[in-house]
C-alpha cells in the first residue's frame, strides 16, 4: 500500500504552487501549506531532537525560514517535501550540540524496556507504526529505487545509515551504539553512500530508458537523481 | 580538505544530507555553500536521493500553539488606536492647516441665501491600508474621495470620485480633523455613491472652521467602537476653498 506521503507528483505540485503564493505574501496560501506539511516535518524533528518542547520550538523555526524564504524557492530545482526536510534536519541537527550533554541514543535492542527513570522509553517516543530504522526502511515502499538499493547494502552499512539519517546520530553515537570502533563505523556509512549513489544511478539510466518509449505523464516531472 | 576535488567535495555533500558531518566542519561546509553552486549542485543530489526516506516516518500533528506562536512572530498584531493615531498625527503635521479654509467655511456657515460656491474636499488616497494591513481593506490608490459641502448649506456630501475597494466585512468612515486633539466621526460613508450627511449632524468643531481635514478610516461594520479610528486612515483631505 503507497504510503499517502510518498504520493509525490499531486501532493508536491499543490505545495510548490501554495509556497509561490506565499512567496508573494499570501498569508492564507502559507496557513494551507503549514497545515499540510507541518505534521510530517514535526515528525523528522522529533526522531532528532526528542525533547518535545525544543522540537516544537524547532517547528516554529523551520517555518518562520520557510516564510522568508519561500520566494526563493525553485520548484524546478527541488521538490517542496524536499526542501522543508532539509531545512528542518539542519535545524535539528544544530539543535543537539546545545541540547544536554547525554547523546540521544537509540537503543534497539531494548526498545520493549520501559526505559530509562529519566524519561520516556524510546518505544513511546516513536511513531505509532514504526519500530526502529530498519523497518522505516522496509516501508519505504514507493521510494522502489532507494528501497532496492539500500538492499543491496550490508547489514552493518544499512544499520549505520539507517540511525545517521533517521536519528541523527553522529558516527561516534553510531559506533557506540552498534559498539563498533570509530573508523569501522565511518567506513560502513562512507561505502553505503558510495554503493547508493551508483545503485541509484543505475536505476535512474534504466528509468530513463524506459521512459523514452513512452509519452511523458501530464504535468509533474521528478527531480534529477544524477 | 580539499573542497576542489568532485569526489571529495561530493563526499562531504553526502555526509552533510545524511547528518553525519558535523559540529565545526558542519558549519564549515554550510558556510561555503553559499560561493560554491558546485557543492550546492552536489547537496540538491543527495538530497533528492536520501531525503524521500524521510517520507515513511507518521505524521505527528503539532498542537495549535506552534501555529500561532508562529503567525505571532511574522505578522505581529498592530497597535490599534495607537497606530491610526500616529498616521493621523504624522499626516496632520505634513499638511498645513489651511487658515483661508477656516475663514471660507465659517463665511459659507453664516451666509443664507444665494448660494456660496461650494467647499470641495479632495480626500487622496494616504497610501495606508494596502492589501496584507490587517483588515485587509485595499482601499488605496487609486481610489480617491469628494466631499462637498452643497451650496444650499444643507448638508456635507461625499462621493467616490475614483472607484474605490473595500473589503468585505469592513466599512468607511468619516472624520473631522482639528488642528489638535481627538478627530470626530461624521458617520460612515458609502464606498459606492454618495452619502449625504445633513447639517444637523455635524458637529460644531466643523462648523465653526475648526477642521483642518477630513480623514476615512476602515472600520468594522458599524463604525468605530471606539469613538477613534481603529483601521488604517486610508484617505484624508485638508480643507480648502
Amino acid at each position: 500500500m503507497t504510503h499517502p506521503a510518498l504520493d509525490w507528483s499531486a501532493r508536491s505540485q499543490e505545495l510548490a504552487a501554495l509556497l509561490a503564493r506565499a512567496g508573494l505574501g499570501d498569508r492564507k496560501a502559507f496557513a494551507q501549506f503549514y497545515q499540510r506539511s507541518a505534521a510530517q516535518v514535526f515528525a523528522v524533528l522529533l526522531r532528532i531532537q526528542r525533547e518535545r518542547a525544543l522540537a516544537e520550538e524547532l517547528l516554529q523555526e523551520v517555518y518562520v525560514s520557510v516564510w522568508k524564504a519561500a520566494g526563493s524557492f525553485d520548484a524546478h530545482q527541488s521538490q517542496p517535501m524536499t526542501w522543508l526536510t532539509q531545512i528542518a534536519r539542519n535545524k535539528a541537527i544544530d539543535s543537539l550540540r546545545r541540547a544536554q550533554t547525554q547523546p540521544q541514543v537509540v537503543h534497539l535492542q531494548s526498545l520493549g524496556d520501559e526505559g530509562d527513570d529519566d524519561g520516556p522509553s524510546a518505544l513511546e517516543q516513536l511513531s505509532d507504526d514504526a519500530a526502529g530504522p530498519a523497518q522505516l526502511l522496509e516501508q519505504a515502499s514507493d521510494a522502489r529505487q532507494l528501497q532496492h538499493c539500500m538492499q543491496s547494502l550490508s547489514g552493518a552499512q544499512r544499520q549505520s545509515v539507517a540511525l545517521a539519517f533517521y536519528d541523527g546520530l553522529s558516527h561516534a553515537e553510531v559506533a557506540e551504539q552498534l559498539h563498533q570502533p570509530l573508523g569501522t563505523v565511518k567506513s560502513w556509512v562512507r561505502r553505503a553512500l558510495v554503493s547508493l549513489r551508483s545503485c541509484l544511478e543505475r536505476a535512474v539510466q534504466r528509468e530513463r530508458e524506459g521512459e523514452a518509449a513512452h509519452a511523458q505523464s501530464a504535468g509533474y516531472s521528478r527531480p534529477r537523481a544524477a | 580538505m580539499d573542497y576542489a576535488k568532485p569526489e571529495r567535495a561530493d563526499a562531504l555533500a553526502a555526509q552533510y544530507v545524511a547528518g553525519t558531518l558535523r559540529g565545526p566542519a558542519r558549519r564549515r561546509f554550510e558556510a561555503l555553500l553559499s560561493s560554491h553552486p558546485g557543492l550546492r549542485g552536489a547537496v540538491q543530489r543527495w538530497q533528492d536521493r536520501l531525503l524521500p526516506l524521510a517520507a515513511v516516518l507518521s505524521p505527528v500533528q503539532p498542537p495549535p500553539r506552534v501555529w500561532q506562536a508562529i503567525q505571532r512572530r511574522l505578522w505581529p498584531a498592530p497597535a490599534t488606536r495607537p497606530s491610526a493615531w500616529r498616521s493621523l498625527a504624522w499626516w496632520r503635521a505634513a499638511t498645513a492647516f489651511s487658515l483661508s479654509a477656516a475663514i471660507g467655511l465659517t463665511f459659507w456657515l453664516s451666509a443664507e441665501g444665494p448660494a456660496q460656491a461650494p467647499v470641495v474636499v479632495v480626500l487622496e488616497a494616504t497610501g495606508a491600508g494596502l492589501p496584507d494591513a490587517p483588515t485587509g481593506a485595499q482601499a488605496a490608490a487609486p481610489g480617491r474621495f469628494v466631499a462637498s459641502f452643497s451650496a444650499d448649506g444643507r448638508a456635507l456630501v461625499t462621493r467616490p470620485l475614483l472607484p474605490v475597494t473595500l473589503a468585505p466585512e469592513r466599512a468607511f468612515e468619516l472624520w473631522a480633523v482639528p488642528p489638535q486633539g481627538a478627530p470626530r466621526s461624521l458617520g460612515l460613508i458609502s464606498a459606492q455613491g454618495l452619502t449625504v450627511i445633513k447639517r444637523a449632524q455635524l458637529p460644531q468643531a466643523l462648523l465653526q472652521g475648526r477642521t483642518a481635514a477630513l480623514a476615512v478610516s476602515v472600520e468594522p461594520p458599524g463604525g468605530s467602537p471606539t469613538g477613534a479610528p481603529t483601521g488604517p486612515v486610508v484617505f484624508a483631505g485638508k480643507l480648502q476653498l
